[in-house]
């Protein structure tokens, strides 16, 4: 895997745990906030994701039914998902300021 | 919900997709359950969710290479790669299972066909001689020959998902590869193979007995596994 796809792969499992941590969500209601906090990322490439999430503890699934119909998996964050959310806001403001400010220099 | 419900949901569910977006579907989904390795829960738990949403964007109008991106086999290889591992002892059961089936299903019939032969038509003998040296080694070489197979038709099916296969040729190809090949194989062994080892002469009907009780052992484990999956 190439350096690119790691930071945006981390970067979008950080994403993830902060949408799930507000509300319990599915696979495409997922896609779909993503979609419109503007990350414009393949909706396939969360799966993927979910799944290393969840082998991580980070995030449980369950099946349930939904509202209109049918069974769908909701996935919410656990105790383990709510430290790493945590991990990931305080790595992300150490390097946020620093990349910024490297980039404004630059330009 | 157990992987046995997810299943059957699956398969109805399934038939809203078109002809073009099935086809990708069911090359993904084949592919995907050919990882024997992993957890069968979570991988028709994930073969739903993809369904789901493809289904979703198809009813929208969308394309669903905006999910599967251009190259779905690649897009499972990643599932694939993200999925848990099922237990050992599950596998192990697996393999227990398939054993049990093996030799109860081949002791049975041989005990069945003789039978057959001896007390309804007068032929072929009322007893079978086993040599325990040859007999061990024939039946370590044939269970080796089973799952070969089995592993060859695995990895064959993979390699012809997401490919359009002339029909004839895989036919001919695959009962080559999984028929014709190792029972040549199988005949050649049991025929060259020398007799060695102590003797054991048993009536023919106590095959069926044998059998019967292997094959008992191997469908109450099969039994065991799917309510293990409960």
């Amino acid at each position: 895997m190439t350096i690119r796809s790691q930071l945006l792969k981390g970067i979008l499992e950080g994403c993830i745990l902060a949408i799930i941590s507000k509300e319990t969500v599915y696979g495409y209601e997922l896609a779909m906030k993503l979609q419109q906090h503007g990350l414009d990322v393949s909706e396939g490439s969360i799966y993927p994701l979910l799944l290393r999430l969840q082998k991580e503890k980070c995030i449980e699934g369950e099946m349930r039914k939904s509202a209109n119909g049918p069974n769908r998996k909701y996935y919410k964050l656990t105790t383990e998902g709510e430290n790493a959310l945590e991990q990931f806001k305080q790595n992300w403001q150490r390097l946020k300021l620093p990349v910024d400010q490297l980039l404004k220099e630059e330009g | 919900m157990n992987a046995d419900s997810l299943i059957t949901e699956n398969n109805e569910k399934r038939k809203q997709l078109n002809n073009e977006n099935k086809k990708i579907y069911e090359d993904m989904l084949i592919y995907i359950r050919l990882a024997y390795q992993k957890s069968e829960q979570e991988t028709e738990e994930i073969l739903m969710e993809l369904l789901d949403h493809m289904l979703i964007m198809q009813e929208q109008g969308n394309d669903i290479s905006g999910l599967v991106g251009e190259d779905p086999k690649q897009y499972a290889d990643e599932i694939i790669d993200e999925l848990p591992k099922s237990l050992t002892k599950k596998r192990v059961e697996l393999l227990f299972m398939g054993l049990f089936h093996f030799f109860g299903v081949s002791m049975l019939f041989t005990g069945l066909i003789q039978s057959v032969m001896y007390y309804g038509f007068g032929r072929w003998e009322g007893t079978k001689t086993y040599y325990l040296g040859s007999g061990a080694v024939l039946s370590i070489l044939s269970v080796g020959i089973v799952f070969a197979v089995v592993y060859f038709c695995i990895e064959y099916l993979k390699w012809t998902c997401f490919k359009n296969m002339n029909r004839i040729l895989d036919f001919i190809l695959s009962g080559f590869i999984f028929g014709i090949l190792p029972f040549s194989v199988f005949l050649g062994i049991y025929y060259f193979m020398p007799e060695f080892g102590p003797s054991v002469t048993v009536p023919i009907y106590s095959l069926i007995l044998i059998g019967i009780l292997f094959l008992g052992v191997g469908i109450w484990l099969l039994k065991k596994g799917k309510r293990g999956r409960e």
